[in-house]
């Protein structure tokens, strides 16, 4: 009873190892590397073709309710963001290490041991010669020359070139995933913001993005202390700088221009020029009292309440005009001041006098901000697989191998791939060797 | 003053010729048409060479002195001008005429489509505050020889398809043209990426942000990168591998073309 019992567990446990080898051998497969690939690349198509990040209303103008539903559901308005992609690029991540990881194993097994082919061996190889008259020693001063000696005993030689072509997919392999993992240390512990400065304000703090923009505190303050556009003389924009104080524990560390493709560097954070604008500044007299205003800002003393809501530079010949709304007893009214025409640059609104006397434009600069610890992680991922690229597809990896036989000299030579180069070369070697050294 | 623009004007008639010689040499089958090809290339080639030249020396005449890579006309022209970089580059292994023919053909197309499309802007324009940065012209450069070589392996996968004796190379020798071709085209196209990933991240804060032009161009390097995958460890050939061909060249022609006048992203200078 005891022994079937034994046995059934045995069998069910030898299965269990199966499906744990089989599923291994899956996801360790170049067929999942495939699957994964074609996943990603269908959903980043997905991604284009879909309208990303679009508020609720633009989708449901796009489409029908039900698939509306659907797009929300799999996170298809936020592609690249979704869980499920994530999911993918961490399996392709998983894939890649544990092939990378069997290829290096692989690689590790087979340096190994470097022998000299039988005299056979050689003869059957692709290209050899066999050289008369000449000294040994000469013969494998010629070849050090162009190879690497990597096994040198009294029968003969081995030679090779190019080795490094067989890290290259490594190299390449192992490039990816540090460029992953740099992204994802991004991800994890950096963040981005935004920064509106007007020329002398001082910020302290930038605003994450999202829908609900946070405040996040700089940890040193930014003085904006100039702002300038300039324009080729067809109008188009030449440059834009916004000239920055960096202000620490009160003192001035640093002035700095912060101009579109040189951002500014500073405590693990980069200040990018990202967007300009200008903006008006309405300085009015209402009563006794002198009051700068901004578009849609609201003055409220007393019984009265205004807001200038339109601007406009030029109205007709009359110079710049603002039309300011208020309230008349509850009731909701416009009136237009006109600076330069005195009956409509003083009027009574609700029996107060107000004086429209000056605008005042000023440029802001909206700065980017982004703190990202992993972008010298992702830096060091791209430049390892540009090397490994290099190293898989422009060098290649040969060997020539050199045996003293009873007919003299035998040399021979193999390669894996560009077998024609090779020739060429070997072709050229044997031209040298046999040339006459006098 | 708009002296790149007449070199231009000829270098296109000399595309033209290359294919009238290319049929002529059809017709005949006379081997010494042949060396003539070779040498209207050359010619071609550095005349297409002076001519970006002089625009790039006249661009600094008007003020605003940049690289002609900076907008869709000038990106068409030195497309046009990669791939004959491309064929001289590979000459030992593209003595097929037939090959050499399309790559021609492919060429004149572009330069044809960059002077008399009346929505091409041909003007000087001034760069633009984003485009003002060293790493344009590896970006570009490496950007558009990947799609040349992407391009010679699109004609070697569409001739062993349609596979016309006389005329289509041996099979094998397609395969080792395609696979060269995308030997040289992948890595470009690898190196482009990161170079504008590199860019991306000075210019734009973030190296990579899933625009649209980003997000094709992976999907362009996931195909190839299968590609050389089932090729190496599946020996995939014949029809799967020149369908595959096509396919990588569909997704180039919609990174390039595609993304500018159907998607709108951050790259939208390109129109």
């Amino acid at each position: 009873m005891s022994v079937t019992k034994n046995n059934e567990d045995n069998i069910i446990f030898s299965k269990i190892q199966q499906i744990k080898e089989s599923a291994y051998r899956f996801i360790t497969s170049i067929q999942f590397t495939i699957v994964l690939l074609s996943l990603i690349a269908v959903s980043s198509i997905a991604g284009t073709l879909i309208k990303q990040k679009a508020p609720v209303e633009e989708y449901l103008s796009l489409y029908p309710e039900g698939i509306y539903r659907i797009i929300q559901l799999f996170g298809l308005d936020d592609i690249y963001h979704a869980p499920w992609f994530y999911a993918l690029l961490v399996l392709f991540a998983i894939n890649l290490i544990l092939c990378t990881l069997r290829r290096l194993s692989r690689l590790i097994k087979t340096k190994k041991r470097i022998i000299l082919p039988e005299e056979d061996d050689l003869k059957n190889m692709p290209v050899s010669f066999t050289v008369n008259g000449k000294e040994n020693q000469y013969v494998v001063r010629m070849l050090k020359r162009r190879y690497r000696a990597t096994c040198e005993e009294t029968q003969g030689a081995v030679f090779e070139k190019g080795r490094l072509s067989q890290y290259g997919s490594l190299i390449i392999h192992a490039g990816i995933i540090i460029t992953l993992i740099g992204s994802l240390t991004g991800l994890l512990f950096g963040y981005k913001g935004f920064m509106v400065l007007r020329k002398g304000d001082v910020k302290d703090y930038l605003t994450t993005g999202g829908r609900h923009g946070k405040i996040q505190p700089l940890g040193f303050s930014i003085r904006c202390k100039d702002f300038a556009v300039t324009f080729y003389p067809g109008g188009e924009p030449k440059d834009y700088v916004t000239t920055v104080e960096i202000i620490e524990n009160n003192k001035r560390i640093m002035e700095k221009p912060i101009r579109v493709n040189h951002p500014l560097s500073y405590r693990g954070l980069r200040f990018y020029q990202a967007t300009y604008g200008n903006e008006a500044n309405f300085l009015f007299t209402i009563g006794q009292e002198r009051v700068t205003l901004r578009e849609r800002e609201v003055y409220r003393k007393g019984g009265l309440s205004l807001m200038v809501i339109r601007f406009e530079r030029q109205i007709h010949d009359f110079g710049p005009g603002v039309l300011v709304a208020y309230l008349d007893r509850e009731e909701p009214k416009t009136i237009w001041f006109l600076r330069d025409v005195q009956r409509l640059k003083e009027q009574k609104v609700a029996g107060i006098p107000i004086s429209f006397n000056e605008v005042h434009e000023d440029f802001f600069t909206g700065l980017e901000v982004s703190r990202d610890p992993g972008v010298w992680i992702v830096w060091t991922g791209f430049a390892s697989i540009l090397f490994g690229l290099f190293a898989n597809f422009f060098i290649y990896d040969r060997k020539i191998y050199l045996r003293n036989t009873a007919d003299g000299i035998l040399i021979a030579g193999t390669c894996k791939k560009n077998h024609e180069r090779f020739s060429e070369e070997f072709a050229r070697i044997e031209k040298e060797i046999n040339r006459d050294n006098t | 003053m708009i002296i790149h623009d007449k070199i231009l004007g000829i270098v296109t008639l000399f595309y033209l010729l290359l294919f009238v010689v290319h049929v002529f040499y059809f017709a005949t089958r006379k081997e010494r048409v042949l060396s003539f090809i070779w040498a209207i290339l050359y010619i071609t080639f550095g005349l297409h060479t002076v001519g970006l030249l002089m625009r790039w020396f006249e661009s600094y005449k008007l003020n605003m002195g940049h690289a002609p890579l900076s907008n869709f006309y000038e990106s068409l022209i030195v497309y046009a001008w990669s791939i004959s970089l491309i064929i001289i580059v590979l000459k030992k292994r593209l003595l097929y005429p037939v090959i050499t023919a399309g790559l021609c053909l492919i060429s004149l197309g572009l330069m044809a489509y960059a002077s008399l499309s009346p929505s091409v802007v041909h003007t000087i324009q001034p760069l633009i505050p984003a485009l003002q940065s060293n790493w344009l012209h590896i970006h570009v450069i490496t950007c558009f020889l990947a799609y040349a070589a992407f391009a010679v392996s699109f004609l070697c996968g569409i001739l062993s398809l349609l596979g016309w004796k006389n005329f289509v190379p041996p099979q094998e020798n397609l395969e080792q043209i395609n696979y060269t071709s995308i030997i040289i085209g992948f890595p470009m196209l690898s190196a482009g990426i990161l170079t504008g990933a590199v860019w991306a991240h000075y210019a734009w804060g973030s190296y990579w942000s899933w625009d649209p032009k980003e997000t094709w161009s992976l999907i362009t390097w996931i195909i190839y990168a299968l590609i050389l995958h089932v090729r190496l460890m599946k020996d995939w050939q014949g029809k799967r591998m020149a369908f595959l061909s096509i396919a990588g060249f569909i997704s180039v022609i919609f990174t390039y073309f595609g993304v500018n006048f159907i998607l709108m992203g951050l790259h939208s200078y390109a129109t």
